[in-house]
């Protein structure tokens, strides 16, 4: 299994690889590509899902466009710390020459990436927490900005519910930062007239769709009026709209993040459910880029990028159409994000391997 | 007439969960809204039909923790193979049962032949299956077959599909067990193997045959989460391992293996339901759902423990309860 998940892998990269350096042939080369030349490696904790796909593939993609990039490798640490640990340790054996490290497992990984920092390595922990100090323990923390997020769904809110409202507020594992990032960005836009029906801070689903449905069911049984529903992951939401109808209820307002099958589930639902207004920030696949950017300018002596965060934009509106109309693409998988910049085709492809 | 005598675990689990029910009634009564039910049930459902699997392994005296692989690659196979394309539901599903039987028979081997431990049995099953779903899916959901939903979310005659599986695989199985030679020989094996053997009962094939039911019901819970979540995860099958546990034990059977009590797991798989529904209704914090089914867990455990009064009476009316069909 883990060789035809690592063939799987390779070729999702070769091919991305391929696809990039196509393209990369006539481009310029970006600033952050220095020249001198480096190594480079992706390592993710946990890779098994369709998000971690299309973003490895952006990874891949992005690295591409520098030619002072001699070698590309990807470690998928399988949900599994000490594999992570591994992964990072022996990269950095191998004398890699920067690293950019997805550390789901969040401080555990940080002795590993001390340690490769310490052995020479550019390291470029992003999105999840690790601890340490830029550095000292690593080169520099990519991370996202949650609570941008939390502000621009707040706004949205403001906009279609400017007299206050009922908000529901669902999130993953109990006190994952990343939800109680996102409701501190909330609170920062919406005072007391908008009420948080949740417990505090937010309702557990675990990002499980199953989880998700039981949850939401008892929360619509027990809520005659939720005017928004807000989530972090909104594909989560998918099987879980269908419950209002066994209320007989129109779904409301959903503020959350994109997916395809979500943009597709609004185009099918939102004529029969007059209340169903929808409101998306891109998912974040393209966190992985600004990671890279900055890792291959260390590497390779290039420009660093200004941006020190990434933050999500803003990516479909289902009242102004601005900055974009819902988009739907029915013919490829549900599990693509359209908000990638990587094309909507080569995710299906990354997501279909 | 036959008396009728009602075992301590049925009428434990009925009168918990008829007490929670009056909870509910009163303080979140919201929990037992038709709508409330309408979404909670078919999970309870899948629970039920879980707990009934992992209930045939207990009755062996074993324990099968290749729940969560069975059940997850099923949901896999459901979803990836037809791709959203009605026409491959049905080979889809018969794949999954394909690989539900060799995975039982895999197990039933190593435990009931092989005599290897149960538990280090079905934990590198687990492994094995969850090399499979990797294989098939890569980790990516898809999105489930509009007949497969259809049938798993609709309803008949009021009640939820789901609900009807349900109660059609407690039918099976209660009658399977309660009311044929081989139920009855499978029941007496679980209670005594050593006697069953000396007896001349084909003791190994019968064990084996309980991990292969036992699949066989994961692979149908599979099919019914594949139905109810429109975009399933790799893992589903995940929490219901600790689950098809506590419903065993709750509905009263012995971790040593013997009786089973199939309708009393059913019961105790709406009842942990139930119970979350409530949590939820009542807007406890995360923690504390976790700690009241904790606590619930441990009182149906307890329950079983406590050496209730008039022990020898107790004891007498066990042994006649191995020797007759009783309401369970």
């Amino acid at each position: 299994m883990k060789l035809s998940s690592l063939k799987g892998q390779t070729a999702i990269v070769a091919a991305a690889l391929t696809l990039a350096f196509a393209g990369a042939a006539h481009a310029e080369v970006p600033s952050w590509c220095g020249p001198n030349k480096a190594s480079l490696a992706l390592l993710d904790g946990y890779g098994g899902n369709s998000w971690r796909l299309v973003t490895t593939a952006s990874g891949a993609a992005e690295a591409a466009l520098c030619p002072s990039i001699t070698d590309y490798q990807y470690a998928d640490g399988q949900g599994n710390t000490q594999k992570a640990i591994s992964d990072i340790k022996s990269m950095a054996a191998k004398g890699v020459n920067a690293l950019v490290v997805f550390g789901d497992a969040g401080p555990a990984v940080l002795p590993a990436l001390k340690s490769a920092y310490g052995a020479g390595s550019v390291v470029v922990p992003y999105r999840v927490v690790v601890g340490g100090e830029e550095g000292k323990d690593y080169t520099k923390f990519v991370g996202s900005s949650f609570v941008d997020d939390g502000v621009s769904w707040g706004n949205w809110i403001k906009s279609i519910l400017p007299d206050g409202g009922n908000v529901l507020f669902l999130s993953g594992p109990a006190g994952n930062s990343q939800g109680t990032d996102e409701l501190a960005g909330m609170k920062q836009v919406l005072d007391d007239s908008y009420v948080f029906l949740n417990p505090a801070p937010f309702d557990v689903t675990n990002w499980d769709p199953a989880l998700t449905q039981q949850v939401l069911s008892a929360e619509i049984a027990k809520n005659p009026k939720i005017d928004v529903i807000v989530s972090d992951f909104g594909p989560s939401l998918v099987g879980a709209l269908a419950t209002f109808a066994k209320f007989n209820r129109s779904i409301p307002a959903i503020a959350t993040s994109d997916g395809n099958s979500l943009g597709c589930f609004w185009a099918d639902n939102h004529e029969a459910n007059p209340d169903f207004k929808l409101f998306t920030v891109a998912t974040g696949n393209d966190n992985v880029r600004l990671a890279v950017q900055w890792a291959i300018a260390e590497a390779t002596g290039g420009t660093p990028p200004t941006d020190k965060i990434f933050k999500a934009p803003v990516f479909e509106d289902s009242v102004s159409g601005q900055p974009n109309a819902v988009q739907c693409r029915a013919d490829l998988p549900g599990s693509i994000y359209l908000s990638a910049v990587m094309s909507a085709d080569d995710q299906a492809k990354a997501v279909n391997k | 007439m036959f008396p009728v005598t009602l075992a301590k675990g049925f009428v434990t689990v009925v009168v918990s969960t008829l007490a929670l029910v009056i909870l509910c009634l009163v303080y979140a009564p919201s929990s037992v809204s038709s709508g409330a039910l309408a979404g909670s049930l078919p999970f309870a459902a899948v629970l039920a039909i879980v707990g009934l699997g992992q209930m045939l392994v207990v009755q062996q005296g074993g324990f099968d923790l290749s729940v969560a692989g069975g059940v997850s690659l099923a949901v896999v196979i459901a979803t990836h193979y037809p791709a959203g394309n009605d026409a491959l539901l049905l080979p889809a599903v018969l794949i999954a049962i394909g690989y539900a039987l060799l995975i039982g028979l895999g197990n039933g081997l190593l435990v009931g032949f092989l005599r290897l431990n149960a538990i280090v049995a079905t934990i590198g099953m687990n492994a094995l299956i969850y090399g499979g779903v990797f294989a098939f899916s890569g980790g990516v959901p898809r999105i489930t077959t509009n007949q497969l939903a259809s049938i798993v979310g609709g309803s008949s005659f009021g009640i939820g599909n789901a609900v009807i599986f349900a109660l059609t695989t407690l039918a099976v199985v209660g009658l399977v067990m309660k009311k044929t030679v081989n139920g009855r020989r499978f029941e007496a094996i679980g209670a005594n193997r050593l006697l069953a053997r000396s007896i001349g009962l084909r003791v190994r094939l019968y064990q084996m045959m309980a991990y292969v039911c036992a699949q066989l019901l994961y692979c149908l819970a599979g099919l019914l989460i594949a139905g109810l979540t429109t975009q399933p995860t790799a893992f589903q099958g995940d929490p219901l391992l600790l689950p098809s546990v506590a419903v065993v034990v709750l509905g009263g059977t012995s971790l040593l293996g013997g009786r089973g009590f199939p309708i009393s797991t059913v019961i105790a798989a709406f009842f942990l339901n139930q119970l979350s529904q409530f949590a939820y209704a009542l807007g406890v914090p995360y923690s504390a759902q976790t700690i009241i089914q904790a606590l619930a867990l441990g009182f149906g455990i307890g329950i079983y423990s406590l050496r209730w009064p008039n022990t020898n009476q107790t004891k007498q009316k066990n042994m006649e309860e191995t020797n007759e069909t009783l309401v369970s």
